[in-house]
């Protein structure tokens, strides 16, 4: 109102020329009022108002008043800093409650200010003057929305500004210290990047939460395990698992599920470690621990001691309170070891595989015979598609077919083996075992297939090797030819990856040092995969022999090892990426890029970034600007949503190895999300004109599709439809031909049953899972390494166990429609179609042919041949067998519309849940088993609420090796259903339902 | 009626004496204490609060404001009538819808005019002229003004200076004498420029000086550089002082050769 009445401020400004104190006062104050309307006259008089403000003889409020009307007049003027600088001097006539844009912007202002100080302060040591005005608004902000109640805010700024103290503060007083912790870890992880502070930041937390009254000890472990403290672990596990209540030990259980869950090998094996043994003392021991639980436990014991029979009496017979905790220990003992996973995952993996053979069965049958790459590709798919499933029955169906693989592909088809068998711990040594090198005996295998064997063992025992390692040892150490070094090189890297052991990684370096191509290569990978996220000085070690050395693979393995010994060091980093990157060597800089995607991985750092597309722009090595843009996909998995926007104009460059790049970025950051925005990026790649950004366009479709339902993204369908014409297609490029092969493999991945994640469900990096998809990467140069893949995979499923840690049957819903998250319906060949056509084939052809047709058509009626047969007339018209295939699906489309679908599904535990499917499952009310926490997927301990009920267990029988040749029989027998059921037909094992049974209601 | 509007006046009544009497010293410490005591009045600009007393107030603080502008020029202080007018100035403008116009008005808009004119801010002066309606612009005083700055400007400075002679009001005659001041430095100006030198005699009648001495005063205090030698005024000295600009043609075309460079770079 009064603002409205005066047209010009320089009344007041003429007055601030007065001689008079009060009238200059006066003329102040009501500048101030008028200074949103009137900045642009009052800025000419700046100098004057400074003046004042520098005017000794003004009293103190005169002063700061002077000081606010400058900083609100810079503020307008664009000039923060200098708006900021006279705010401070406005002391507290600056008030950070008023809601004005002005105060939000020096607010916001002022606080990023200080957040620049105090990291400044921290990470360079030498002191920086701190204004301790400007602290005091900062802290005025941060009381005040403590007080308002605003904690999240608090929590943000103090985060920001490394005030660790108000941090606490925050916490500690909202009224929700759980919810606030978690919100907290959360952003610790996604904003802080500094990896020290955040370090800090986790420890402060973790003795928030040890202060509270019921700790939630599944984040504190999680906690502790990012600051790599086993001991603090341990205790607690520990603490748990001594305690009476039942309950207590099922939440040690599901730590240690969770912790296994981020694949952090050493960081386990020390945990277990550490957990003290059961002692024949138990009033020593327990009061060793913890003083107040030990009267309980003594007491306890004594009064079961004095139930149980008169033997037991005796003092140094074990306590019973101990017993309970030995057994308890040795659970927890497997589980940390990765035993009791591997184990139950495996059993999931068997008997729920849906793989579909005829897939495989088409890709073998148009892949021309001599072509050794298609060959080796669908040696390849068929590994990935079986991966863990134990179920290689398509090998055995084709032993012939399979003996075409020779020199390197006999080696990559050996280690398939390994692929498939993944995690088969107790019979994976077995199971090779016709292929091992035979020690001493000179052996008549070859030593493709030897080398093979050694990779397929590390493959199987990828991030377990204890027991194997000792055997890969003594192969690699027998042995001096460079394909079996090769193999074992890769094997044992496998088996020991990240545990850094000294004599594993000399025994390495000696084959290395022998300074064959070969063998040496895998010898770099293989001390990157032992030396993972060690930070060694081995590092530079290897660089000086990559300097040396004058074969390229060599080079090349070393500098991708080097890469991962950095994994996760974030700018711990930084001096061995610079290093590499200035590197004359292309091959070198290629592995900086690989240093910066590892040491970054998944925290969206944005220098890493920055640096990244630099080199993906500018280098002149098309090698180095490929993996620089491929590298994008490791930094940004964290944050899916962002790569497609970021390599979106790459995708489009005019070099195609950036194109390349780009897809695989894309397929690695996106993986298993089925991304909309990804596919729409990757989907014009598919026809690149460039044949290998075809393949790799499909391979990263395949990673971006895993798992995804045709019902979710009808793009899906059309992307399979899409990869068997490629297949199908006698001229496409072998290079795309192989891509859609690898394609259709990884898109069927593990039996359906896994997809891709290099994030566990509490946003832990999954260690193996990077690394794999890492060096899966490195296919470009050297097949073999697309098994690597196979680390990356982490089965979807939920694994409710009780309290014995075995799998009871358990109902729980999904609160979806079936279809969105079904398998895929399995192909079929279209018989009556085909049979309808051969005869019109007939009629144009010769007698003689006519005859061959109807020896077909008998063979048909009763044997599988007619498949290969069949197969054949397809390719032959393969337009018209698209179309027909695609009246075929309409067809059952329509049928299926004929009912109505059900919108929701009860799954019975252990059952496949998809990510996307992880949202709508709900626990039954009245159920008997209850969770020990809310999760969706993965192995959740449950709670029996009728302990005393007899319990009804699925998932008991284990894998067996051997599928006896009675499997192609019985699939002879069965004839037409076996290529619809796929070959499940594993002795005793029943037929799963089939896919769409579930519809029905 | 309200204390405090009563002390005013009363001030009022006595600044009024005491301005009468010519005593300029009681005036302005006057002047200062009623400047102090307006400002408790929120009728005033810039709050124009509706008080009860509200157009007895601002006129009031006019007639103040504008006895000070003309003390200002009494007691030939320019910064005081700068600072004095702006003061008055949202009175005649923000409040003309308040209190009826002042008599005064017109002629102290032409004393700040004219002050302009004496201070040559020509630019200023134009900007006050464009407020003022066309009504205003026949004004006697104000006409006087704009007809000072069109000789002014046409280099007539023997209107200008005869102009004294008509000043609308006897508050304007110490503006006339700054004037003629204003006017000898643009003279001296120009013969600078223009001439190399210029005889003694010459000289004094070009400046409008009445004696030779006077205009050796002059260039001592006003133009050091000048030289007085044998009856002339030489300016030579002043003319080589006078910066010379170059070009600087290298470091120009050093640029051009890089800019070029990084264009051939970039494409």
């Amino acid at each position: 109102m009064a603002a409205a009445m005066v047209s010009s401020a320089g009344g007041l400004l003429a007055m601030l020329n007065e001689p008079h104190p009060s009238l200059k006062l006066h003329a102040l104050s009501y500048l101030n009022r008028l200074v949103d309307q009137f900045w642009p006259e009052i800025s000419t008089s700046v100098p004057i108002i400074e003046s004042l403000y520098e005017d000794e003889e003004f009293d103190q409020q005169q002063r700061q008043l002077a000081a606010l009307l400058v900083s609100k007049v810079f503020y307008y003027l664009g000039e923060l800093n200098d708006s900021l600088s006279y705010a401070l001097g406005a002391g507290s006539l600056f008030d950070v409650s008023e809601d004005s844009d002005y105060i939000h912007t020096l607010l916001a202002k002022a606080i990023d200010e200080y957040a620049i100080l105090r990291s400044k302060a921290v990470e360079s040591s030498e002191d920086v003057e701190i204004d301790p005005r400007l602290e005091a608004i900062v802290e005025r902000m941060l009381d005040k929305c403590i007080t308002d109640g605003k904690y999240q805010q608090a929590m943000g700024i103090a985060i920001e500004c490394r005030r660790l103290d108000k941090l606490e503060e925050a916490i500690i007083k909202s009224e929700n210290v759980q919810g606030t912790l978690s919100y907290c870890i959360n952003v610790s992880h996604s904003f802080v990047n500094h990896r020290e502070y955040r370090h800090e930041v986790l420890r402060l937390l973790v003795n928030v939460h040890q202060k509270l009254a019921s700790p939630d000890y599944l984040s504190i472990c999680q906690c502790l395990m990012f600051l790599d403290e086993p001991q603090g672990v341990a205790s607690i596990l520990e603490k748990l698992l001594r305690s009476e209540s039942k309950d207590d030990a099922l939440l040690a259980l599901q730590i240690a599920f969770d912790l296994v869950e981020n694949e952090h090998q050493a960081f386990l094996m020390s945990v277990r470690d550490r957990l003290p043994a059961p002692k024949t003392r138990p009033v020593e021991a327990v009061q060793a621990v913890e003083t107040s639980t030990a009267q309980n436990e003594n007491t306890e014991g004594d009064l079961q001691m004095a139930d149980e029979t008169p033997s037991q009496t005796i003092v140094h017979e074990t306590d019973p309170a101990d017993a309970v905790y030995a057994e308890r220990l040795t659970k927890v003992k497997g589980i940390l070891s990765g035993d009791t996973s591997i184990q139950l995952t495996l059993q999931f993996l068997y008997s729920h595989n849906k793989s579909d053979l005829l897939i495989l069965k088409t890709i073998k049958q148009s892949v021309e015979m001599r072509n050794s790459v298609c060959h080796s590709a669908t040696i390849y798919a068929n590994a990935i598609m079986h991966a863990g499933t134990t179920v290689d029955t398509f090998l055995r169906e084709n032993l012939d077919w399979l003996s075409r693989a020779t020199n390197w592909a006999k080696f990559s088809a050996t280690a398939g083996l390994g692929v498939i068998h993944r995690g088969h711990l107790q019979q994976g040594r077995s199971l090779m075992a016709p292929y091992l090198p035979q020690g001493g005996a000179g052996g008549g295998g070859s030593p493709y297939s030897e080398g093979g064997a050694l990779y397929a063992l590390g493959l199987i025992h990828a991030n377990h090797g204890e027991g194997i390692k000792q055997f890969l040892r003594d192969s690699l150490r027998s042995t001096s030819v460079e394909v079996i070094q090769h193999g074992a090189c890769l094997g044992l890297g496998l088996a020991a990856l990240g545990t850094a052991d000294e004599d594993i990684y000399d025994d390495i370096k000696s084959v290395l040092y022998t300074d064959s191509a070969v063998a040496g290569e895998a010898a770099g990978i293989s001390m990157g995969l032992l030396l993972v996220g060690t930070a060694t000085d081995k590092a530079s070690e290897m660089l000086a022999y990559a300097h040396e050395t004058q074969h390229e693979k060599i080079i090349r393995g070393l500098a991708l090892g080097i890469a991962l010994t950095v994994y996760g060091r974030e700018e711990g980093a930084d001096t061995l990426i610079e290093q590499m990157t200035r590197d004359q060597d292309p091959i070198i800089r290629y592995g900086g890029m690989y240093a910066l995607a590892l040491a970054y991985s998944g925290t969206a750092n944005n220098k890493a970034i920055r640096q990244l597309l630099h080199f993906a722009v500018s280098d002149v090595s098309d090698d180095v600007r490929r993996t620089a843009v491929l590298a994008l996909g490791f930094v940004l998995y964290s944050d899916p949503e962002q790569t497609p926007r970021i390599v979106s104009l790459l995708s489009e460059s005019y070099n195609p190895h950036v194109r390349y790049g780009a897809a695989l970025a894309v397929g690695i950051s996106c993986a298993g999300t089925g991304l909309s925005e990804a596919i729409s990026l990757l989907e014009p790649l598919t026809s690149d004109v460039v044949d290998f950004v075809r393949q790799g366009a499909l391979i990263a479709m395949a990673m971006v599709m895993v798992q995804i339902s045709e019902a979710s993204d009808s793009r899906v369908g059309a992307f399979r439809r899409q990869l068997e014409k490629i297949i199908l297609d006698k001229h496409e490029d072998t290079m795309s031909k192989m891509g859609a092969i690898l394609a259709s493999g990884i898109l069927d991945a593990g039996g359906r049953n896994v997809t891709i994640r290099l994030l566990s469900k509490t946003k832990h990096d999954k260690v193996t899972a990077v690394i794999g998809l890492a060096v899966f990467s490195q296919f470009w140069y050297w097949y073999p390494l697309i098994y690597f893949i196979s680390l990356a995979f982490s089965p979807t499923a939920f694994i409710g166990l009780n309290y014995d840690l075995k799998v009871p049957k358990f109902e729980f819903m999904s609160h979806a429609k079936p279809s969105l998250f079904e398998y895929p319906k399995p192909t079929t060949v279209a018989t009556a179609n085909t049979a309808a056509k051969l005869p019109t084939a007939v009629l144009s052809t010769s007698a003689k042919a006519k005859a061959r047709a109807k020896k077909e058509a008998e063979q048909k009626a009763n044997a599988e041949k007619s498949g290969n047969e069949a197969g054949k007339a397809k390719a032959a018209s393969d337009e018209k067998e698209a179309e027909s295939m695609q009246v075929d699906s309409t067809a059952t489309t329509v049928e299926k519309k004929v009912e109505p679908e059900a919108t929701f599904e009860i799954l019975v535990n252990p059952a496949r849940v998809v990510p996307s499917q992880e949202k709508y499952i709900k626990l039954m009310e009245e159920s008997r088993y209850v969770p020990v926490k809310l999760a969706p997927s993965g192995f959740v301990l449950l709670r029996d609420l009728r302990p005393h009920e007899p319990e009804v267990l699925s998932l008991t029988d284990a894998p067996t090796s051997t599928a006896s040749p009675a499997g192609g029989a019985a699939a002879a027998g069965q004839a037409q259903q076996a290529s619809t059921t796929s070959a499940m037909a594993v002795d005793d094992e029943p037929q799963p339902p089939q896919a769409f049974e579930y519809a029905s209601p | 009626m309200d204390p405090q509007l009563t002390e005013v006046s009363q001030q009022f009544e006595r600044f009024k004496a005491a301005f009468a009497r010519k005593d300029y010293n009681t005036c302005s410490d006057l002047l200062s204490q009623l400047k102090v005591l307006l400002t408790k009045f929120t009728s005033l600009p810039p709050l124009f609060e509706n008080s009860p007393n509200a157009a007895k107030e601002l006129t009031i603080a006019r007639d103040i404001y504008e006895h000070a502008v003309v003390l200002s020029v009494k007691t030939e202080d320019q910064d005081a009538f700068e600072r004095d007018f702006f003061q008055l100035k949202p009175y005649y403008v923000d409040a003309r819808n308040r209190i009826p116009s002042s008599p005064q008005e017109n002629l102290i808009l032409g004393l700040n005019l004219l002050r302009l004119l004496v201070q040559n801010r020509i630019a200023e002066f134009h900007t006050e002229l464009e407020l003022l309606s066309s009504a205003t612009l026949e004004d006697p005083c104000i006409k006087h003004a704009v007809e000072l700055e069109q000789s002014f400007m046409e280099g007539a400075y023997n209107r200008v200076l005869s102009a004294r002679q008509t000043a609308p009001d006897a508050t304007y005659v110490y503006f006339m004498d700054l004037l003629a001041k204003t006017i000898r430095d643009e003279i001296a100006g120009c013969s600078e420029k223009a001439y190399d030198y210029v005889s003694i005699s010459d000289a004094r009648q070009m400046l409008l000086f009445s004696s030779d001495q006077e205009l050796l005063t002059y260039v001592k205090e006003e133009h050091p550089d000048w030289e007085v030698k044998e009856g002339f005024v030489v300016f030579q000295k002043a003319k080589e002082t006078a910066p010379c600009k170059e070009i600087p043609s290298l470091q120009l075309i050093n640029q051009t050769l890089s800019y070029a460079r990084e264009l051939e770079r970039i494409v």
